[in-house]
């Protein structure tokens, strides 16, 4: 199995079932971030509270089978430089300010997006102590992306719900 | 004479209490824990796990369960020690001890005499004073949070003066897509003098959310411990139950729960590599192991219905069966991802640019794996043989399909890439071997709740996550976990030590350690 030939011959990983659908989602994301973006979207990620899965989907959407950053999209190191907040996470109370202060330092105009089933506030942790619930109690929440965790294929379609939400109100 | 007999001959006041053939539960006189910790530590015992629990076995105040293990010794040592509201602590024999005791601290409202380090752990300041979320008095619900913080109300960090210091404070929201975390490093010029980390910043207060749930219940909130740890988190959660009820998994169910747990040390490995690789700005190759991934999040979609496997185990066993074929095409697969995992591996060895970022960087010793209980890869990459599917064998199918493990001396971000890259080849291997192994029989047993408590290990990716499960009326009393990462994490402001703040990132990496396995 380990011969040269395998390696040519051998099936790259199985089609996925979602392929076609990714190629026109990201047809149709270049047409929009062209668009109404003026080619260029920045997403600052902030996690308040996930378990961990939406960050890794999401580092997974810069992958080459995916490879969003060709289309447009970049995730930035500061909110200063974002258009987009993507937050995850039910809220920790202990992430309220960090969250409030980020969302001030974001320059208007300024969108966010609230990914997973915790962020929505369909969590399992939704009454607990620690958390305040979602992230539309805490600072106005554009799109919403349920999930557990979101898969990859569903983030760029609320990607492009913002984006069409934003072409038909303006900014 | 077992070491518990040892320990009566010293101490009479020991009393036994339950013995299964993992654990042995003691009961301990409150006042004697000081010295019954310095007899254990000249035993060679580590202590591994320190909490609380409240209304356990007949005692109506607070019990202390201190779990000890030592290298060659399968069972866990577990004293319990009755308490009201305080008691001494043992942070000056183990260090580990002092963040367990902030942390009933916090969870219970108990004093530790003689402790050195007595601030706030996982409430930070806004959370209201006197609130002590895990006494059973507290029914779980939103709170009224303080609206404003004093100065004097916030965390101290250490202050380093000195002609030329400066602090950098980084976090909890910083660059990367990444969890939420805190960093103060003091530094000098370039060099990093100390680094301070603080976290809990992502606390959504599992342990108590998981109270009074059904044990089926349950298992969403250990499946939520840590996205890339759902295995893991899961298969020490249903062990636990499955123990306390004497529940048998059929032999296929135990196989394909072993299958996944492999596949996500794979995937969840592969990440750090590829992430170590990204950090020394070589992104080329890092798209290899990101490509990696990707098809093996696919595998698991295919075997398990998640990307994630959220949903796989049960207690009694698995929820799907996954068919031959499958299994066959897995393994064709899996032989593939071999070869171009190696060839990728061997051409970033290649690269000298790469070497000269890796080696003697972020160096963690040997001695300081024990005192810190540090433990998975991070401690295999510092000379120590830590791996809890050999230590604490919580299945008889490793023993007979694994190789042993790679074990490296040096320490720094170079050895840890190693061994990460071995483990993933190990894992594929163990894969392979349980592919071809697989027998038939059921998915899941049908079966009884039992009341009882019980402890269980189990290797993550990042080494060893321990759950103590207290069952009570059929309903969950007790929820405790603590992934590999609660202790890991400290290793960073040792690793970091002398090295330029540049490479901080890159050393981060190379532990990659969990922000929400942390903070649950």
């Amino acid at each position: 199995m380990n011969s040269p030939l395998f390696r040519i011959i051998a099936p790259k990983a199985k089609k996925n079932r979602d392929d076609e659908e990714l190629k026109r989602l990201r047809l149709e994301l270049k047409r929009s971030i062209g668009s109404v973006f003026g080619r260029s979207m920045a997403i600052r990620e902030v996690d308040t509270g996930s378990d961990g899965s939406p960050e890794i989907e999401l580092v997974n959407l810069t992958n080459p089978y995916y490879d969003i950053e060709q289309y447009g999209i970049t995730f930035v190191a500061s909110p200063r430089h974002a258009d987009v907040l993507m937050v995850t996470g039910p809220v920790t109370c202990n992430m309220v300010t960090p969250l409030c202060k980020v969302y001030e330092a974001t320059p208007s105009p300024k969108w966010v997006i609230a990914l997973g089933d915790d962020a929505c506030g369909i969590g399992i942790f939704k009454d607990s102590y620690a958390v305040i619930g979602s992230v539309d109690k805490v600072i106005p929440v554009d799109v919403k992306i349920p999930g557990n965790p979101p898969i990859p294929i569903d983030i760029i379609k609320g990607l492009l719900e913002l984006i069409e939400k934003i072409g038909k109100e303006g900014y | 004479m077992s070491y518990k007999d040892q320990l009566k001959q010293l101490f009479p006041s020991i009393t036994y209490d339950e013995e299964t053939d993992l654990e042995e539960y003691v009961f301990i006189n409150p006042k004697e824990i000081v010295e019954i910790s310095k007899s254990l530590k000249s035993l060679h015992f580590n202590l591994i796990l320190e909490f609380g629990v409240e209304n356990f076995k007949n005692h109506k105040g607070i019990t202390l369960i201190y779990v000890f293990e030592k290298a060659d010794y399968r069972k866990l040592l577990i004293m319990q020690s009755k308490i009201n509201n305080n008691a001494e602590s043992i942070a000056q024999i183990y260090p580990t001890a002092m963040l367990y005791e902030r942390e009933m601290q916090d969870g219970f409202g108990i004093e530790f005499n003689h402790s050195f380090d007595t601030r706030k752990l996982f409430l930070h300041e806004y959370y209201p004073e006197g609130f002590h979320p895990l006494k059973k008095a507290f029914t779980n619900a939103h709170l009224k949070l303080k609206g404003k913080v004093s100065p004097s109300e916030e965390y101290v960090f250490k202050k380093i003066n000195g002609e030329g210091i400066y602090e950098i404070s980084v976090g909890p929201i910083h660059a990367g897509i990444i969890a939420s975390g805190h960093f103060r490093f003091n530094v000098i010029g370039e060099t990093i003098l100390n680094l301070e980390i603080r976290h809990f910043w992502k606390h959504r207060g599992i342990e108590k959310c998981a109270e009074n749930k059904t044990p089926e219940e349950g298992t969403v909130f250990a499946e939520s411990i840590g996205g890339d740890e759902t295995i893991a988190n899961t298969l020490a959660y249903c062990t636990a139950i499955e123990k306390i009820s004497g529940i048998k998994v059929s032999k296929r169910a135990e196989h394909l729960r072993l299958l996944c747990a492999e596949m996500e040390r794979i995937y969840s490995l592969l990440g750090d590599i590829a992430g170590m690789i990204v950090d020394v700005a070589y992104p080329v190759g890092a798209s290899q192991f990101f490509n990696l991934r990707e098809e093996i999040l696919r595998w698991n979609e295919r075997l398990t219905g998640s990307r994630f496997c959220k949903g796989m185990l049960i207690i009694g066993g698995v929820s799907k069966d996954v068919n031959s074929k499958t299994l066959d095409e897995l393994g064709d697969y899996l032989n593939y991802f071999y070869s171009q995992f190696t060839n990728s591996f061997l051409k970033i060895l290649e690269n000298a640019s790469v070497l000269d970022r890796f080696e003697t960087t972020g160096i963690i010793k040997e001695s300081l794996v024990k005192p810190l209980n540090l433990t998975g890869p991070l401690a295999r990459a510092s000379g120590v043989n830590k791996d809890e599917r050999i230590c604490h064998p919580y299945t008889k199918i490793y023993e007979q399909i694994m190789n042993p493990n790679k074990i490296l001396n040096e320490g720094d971000v170079l050895s840890r890439f190693r061994i990460k890259a071995n483990t993933i080849k190990n894992s594929a291997n163990i894969i392979l071997m349980i592919i071809k192994n697989m027998p038939k029989g059921e998915m899941s047993v049908n079966y009884d709740i039992k009341d009882g408590c019980s402890c269980s290990i189990v290797e993550s990716s990042r080494g060893q996550n321990i759950m103590f499960i207290n069952i009570k009326n059929k309903k969950i009393d007790r929820f405790k976990v603590r992934t590999a990462s609660f202790c890991n994490w400290y290793a960073i402001e040792h690793a970091v030590m002398g090295n330029i703040v540049p490479d901080f990132p890159l050393i981060n990496k190379s532990l990659n350690l969990s922000y929400e396995g942390n903070d649950l």
